[in-house]
């Protein structure tokens, strides 16, 4: 690939098992260092959080030899922390969301944003060049799209990525992690409220101040809710009624 | 015996009211199943939302595909009206070409930002229109789509942007506040209205007792000089390779396609994958992993061409997020009639001669030039 050993960085956080509860690595960002590790260059694994958190050695046994801790408190701001280790990388490469918390697929832009760079969303595959890289998105429907995007960048990989993490033990062993002074923060309390799951959630509707019967209506109605009939006409015309409105949405093109 | 039973046609002539009820007129004579004349639903307009000049509004920004919003983007819209007081005012931001009415899920305003292809990935600069809306309109609240890519993506970029408070994947909203689904769904977090939410599909019920004004205005996009990114394109999928589940096109047959040939090469002229009813899948014409509905695959196709199939509720579960559907069918009350968005009465077979014969020599896959 290229002479120069570009300088990666992935972003890591702790997930949980869904079932023990047991703190673990996250799945996203697994998939980001593995992509991290077939690019080749000089990698570092970056995390904001509690250092004294065993787990976060599973990351050496699923392949990165070096880990920068930023210490911070359950619930602090963890782009803020991460941003403070980040100067002087080529590409900064992150899983699509974090399992253990909020999980709100911020991070990645929130760092983008403060460090001013660019940032490409659901890559599955990415090519580097001198000065710019050449990324694969995953659209819906399988579509792909191909995006070409100066470094350095940031890079947020599709949770379904065809990559796969491997463990292996003794890497586990061999791994070193520096731990840097936490940056000075306010301490913020979350405005979010958590709960266990218990309820399906409820449906955002109008309040209803209709009576029984245009209830029932509006429920019959909503039912019956079909669109042009073509009964009339020879197989020909019919076909050509099919075509037409396939182009008036714009479905195929001719 | 026999002749002492009265019997009824169970087919007699019935009209469709306004109100979609099938009626019996007795004494009208006509073709037996055939519906004498079907009258326009919701003849009546709905009452405006808005009552006189706004003094506020909240902002709906989301990206057209083909002319039209995803249903995902239309419960963004009818999220905000629903949140909004009679003196705010819903203004929804397009980015692409928009040809559908917005006013029925409750836009008063519709900004349309004419960048060509709506699916042409160029953040830099709508982020750059989105934030200038932003800082013009000065909205209470920004409501989003949180789809997996296009709206996400431009949300998120949003909000880092101008660092507001912000909820991702909301599942559940309300005027005191939202709820999100943390931890894979092990925990529901809630928290007060945030500035800006991006909502997971499914949030919002589309029927509103109300309609939105729907003024329409296009504004001019200036090209962002030095972008960062450059969309070099997206490589042409093979269609055949695709599950059915990430199909665009679908082309399914049911008990009615006796020619499963002249299916399948309508299938290849529109670059459809291939689906089919239970039934059709029973008496081997199909393969299992073909089937559409309750017990085989959703889809979530652009198009679904329901070739010579009922509609029977099992089916009709499978294609609940399909876009347009369109039916070929000899019985005009098949209950996919009343799903389908074009149903066609005719012998499935006549008409699918008859469009391979019109577009014949065709083929609509992408990279393909005729
Ligand atoms: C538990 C359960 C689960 C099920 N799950 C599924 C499922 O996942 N998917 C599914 O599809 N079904 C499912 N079914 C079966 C479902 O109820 C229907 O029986 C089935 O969908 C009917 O298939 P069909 O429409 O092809 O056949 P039919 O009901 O026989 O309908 C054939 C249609 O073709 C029309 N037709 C006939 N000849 C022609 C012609 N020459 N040209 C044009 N039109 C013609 C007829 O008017 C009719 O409307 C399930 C049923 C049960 C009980």
């Amino acid at each position: 690939m290229t002479a120069t050993a570009r300088r990666i960085a992935v972003l890591a956080a702790l997930g949980r098992n869904p079932v023990s509860g047991k703190a673990r690595p996250n799945r996203d960002d697994l998939l980001a260092l593995e992509l991290a590790r077939q690019l080749g260059g000089d990698l570092t694994l970056i995390h904001a959080g509690n250092p004294d958190e065993a787990a976060l050695g599973d990351y050496f046994a699923y392949g990165a030899s070096s880990l920068d801790l930023v210490p911070l408190a359950d619930g602090g701001d963890v782009a803020s922390a991460l941003v403070t280790r980040l100067a002087g990388y080529d590409l900064i490469l992150a899983g699509s969301r974090a399992e253990g918390g909020e999980g709100s697929g911020l991070v990645p832009y929130l760092v983008a944003e403060t460090l001013g760079l660019p940032i490409v969303a659901d890559v599955i595959a990415i090519t580097l060049g001198d000065e710019a890289t050449e990324v694969t998105q995953a659209l819906a429907k399988g579509q792909r799209r191909r995006v070409r995007v100066t470094l350095p960048a940031v890079i947020a990989v599709y949770p379904k990525a065809l990559v796969t993490p491997r463990y292996a033990y003794a890497r586990r062993l061999a791994g070193r992690v520096t731990t840097y002074v936490a940056p000075a923060m306010e301490p913020v309390a979350s405005p979010w409220h958590r709960e266990a799951a218990k309820k399906r959630p409820v449906k955002f509707r109008a309040a209803e101040t209709k009576s029984g019967h245009a209830r029932m209506l509006s429920a019959i109605v909503a039912e019956a809710r079909g669109g042009a009939v073509i009964a009339a006409g020879t197989p020909a015309d019919k076909a050509q009624a099919i075509l037409a409105y396939l182009r008036l949405h714009k479905l195929i093109d001719w | 015996m026999s002749e002492a039973l009265k019997r009824i046609n169970p087919r007699r002539p019935f009209q469709v009211t306004a109100e979609g009820l099938k009626r019996i007129v007795l004494g009208v004579a006509g073709e037996a199943g055939a519906s004498v004349h079907v009258a326009h639903r919701d003849a009546t307009p709905k009452p405006l939302r808005l009552r006189g000049e706004p003094t506020g509004q909240h902002l709906v920004i989301a990206h057209a595909d083909r002319g039209a919003l995803t249903a995902h983007a239309h419960e963004a819209i009818a999220a905000a009206a629903l949140l909004a007081d009679a003196a705010t005012a819903v203004t929804v931001l397009v980015f692409g070409d928009l040809s559908e009415k917005l006013a029925p899920f409750g836009a008063d305003r519709v900004i349309v930002a004419a960048v060509g292809d709506g699916a042409h990935f160029d953040p830099d600069r709508e982020l750059a229109v989105a934030a200038e809306q932003v800082a013009r309109l000065a909205p209470r609240h920004i409501v989003m789509p949180d789809s997996a890519i296009g709206d996400g993506d431009l949300g998120r970029r949003l909000a880092a942007r101008l660092g507001v408070s912000v909820a991702t994947h909301v599942v559940e909203l309300a005027p005191t506040g939202v709820a999100a689904s943390w931890r894979g769904g092990a925990e529901m977090a809630r928290r007060d209205l945030p500035r800006m939410l991006l909502l997971d599909p499914g949030t919002t019920d589309l029927a509103l007792p109300f309609s939105g004004a729907g003024e329409r205005v296009e504004i001019e996009v200036p090209p962002f000089p030095d972008s960062r990114y450059r969309d070099l394109g997206s490589p042409p999928v093979d269609s055949a390779q695709l599950g059915l589940e990430d199909a665009d096109f679908i082309v399914s047959a049911g008990n009615g396609v006796a020619d499963v040939p002249t299916l399948l090469a309508l299938a290849k002229t529109f670059d459809a994958a291939i689906g089919a009813s239970r039934v059709a899948v029973d008496d081997g014409r199909f393969a299992r992993h073909q089937q559409v509905g309750a017990t085989g695959k959703t889809v979530s196709a652009s198009v679904y061409m329901a070739i010579g199939i009922s509609g029977a509720v099992q089916h009709l579960q499978g294609i609940r997020a399909v876009r347009h559907v369109i039916a070929i069918n000899t019985d005009a009350s098949a209950p996919i009639a009343q799903r389908a968005d074009l149903t066609i009465v005719d012998d499935a077979q006549a008409v699918m001669e008859q469009l391979l014969e019109a577009t014949r020599g065709r083929n609509f896959a992408p990279g393909v030039t005729p």
